[in-house]
């Protein structure tokens, strides 16, 4: 047991990345500061276990200004477009989401969502498992889903109430639920069985919304007020 | 060995990479996503270029 607690991934990963960027601005700043008789001085510089020219000392520094610390830095800043994404506080990030984040923690709400988080169903990352599909391709269509989304919000280039482009494949509720023996007690589940697994019916149509009604989400209607106020985020209870 | 520009660039880079690590708004990620990650690449490419001319100029490559 550890005398002090570790640092939790996100702290580590900010720590590193501005580090990472700190060096890197005075590394580029030592590169323009190069005169072009430095790059002939046989001066020898002391790299700690080893000794270099001049020359040879700033074209490494070079090579670690404009190669390698930003290979580094771009690693670790990438943390926040792959990882920092699949938490219900990157959704947030953007109060088009604001509406279904709030619902979704709202314990008086029926929604699917809100019942699978108060029922923590899923226990972390709520929004997306449930909006990746399964598998590497399911995957990384989410992360291209992903740059298309970021790149209409910051350019104001969505119409609200914002709504799901393509199908919500019945295999993401599938995945979990057909596998438990409450699902397989239903018989009306075995009689559209083939049409769930095809997907030529929705899951929704027996059992609800998932998320705030479009006419919630649109602005100027009677919810929209309160679905719009920026959402504390919380672990499921 | 002038590499104004390269670093110029890699200093924009930073900066925008650093601000985003720290605050991780969509603003901040859409401009290091489309701007500080492909400004690395050019910078590098360019860099890499330098490189390969001046190994060519001395008969290394």
């Amino acid at each position: 047991m550890l005398p002090f607690p570790l640092p939790s991934l996100l702290a580590v990963v900010t720590t590193l990345g501005v580090v990472l960027g700190v060096v890197g601005i005075l590394l580029c700043v030592r590169v323009l500061l190069v005169k072009p008789e430095d790059l002939t001085s046989s001066r020898p510089v002391r790299l700690g276990i080893a000794t270099v020219p001049k020359a040879a000392y700033l074209k490494l520094l070079a090579f670690a200004a404009l190669l390698a610390v930003p290979a580094a830095a771009v690693a670790v800043a990438n943390y926040h477009v792959f990882e920092g994404v699949e938490e219900v506080r990157g959704c947030a990030g953007c109060h088009t989401m604001w509406p279904m984040v709030n619902d979704m923690q709202d314990p008086q709400s029926d929604t699917l969502a809100a019942r699978h988080f108060r029922s923590r169903w899923i226990a972390e990352r709520q929004c997306y498992h449930r909006h990746s599909d399964y598998g590497l391709s399911g995957t990384a269509n989410a992360k291209m889903e992903g740059y298309r989304h970021l790149a209409r919000y910051v350019t104001r280039t969505y119409p609200e109430p914002i709504r799901l482009r393509g199908r919500y494949l019945n295999r993401n509720c599938l995945n979990c639920h057909a596998a438990m023996a409450k699902f397989e007690q239903v018989p009306s589940h075995h009689t559209v069985g083939d049409r769930l697994d095809a997907n030529r019916m929705t899951c929704l149509n027996c059992h609800g919304l998932a998320h705030p009604s479009p006419a919630d989400r649109t602005p100027g209607s009677s919810g929209y007020a309160r679905l719009m106020l920026p959402p504390a985020l919380r672990e499921p209870r | 060995m002038n590499l104004t520009v390269q670093a110029v660039g890699a200093i924009v880079g930073f900066l925008v990479t650093t601000l985003f690590v720290v605050h991780p708004t969509p603003s901040l990620m859409a401009l290091f996503v489309f701007v500080a990650q492909p400004l690395f690449l050019i910078v590098g490419l360019m860099y890499l270029k330098r490189v390969l001319r001046e190994l060519r100029e001395r008969d290394v490559l």
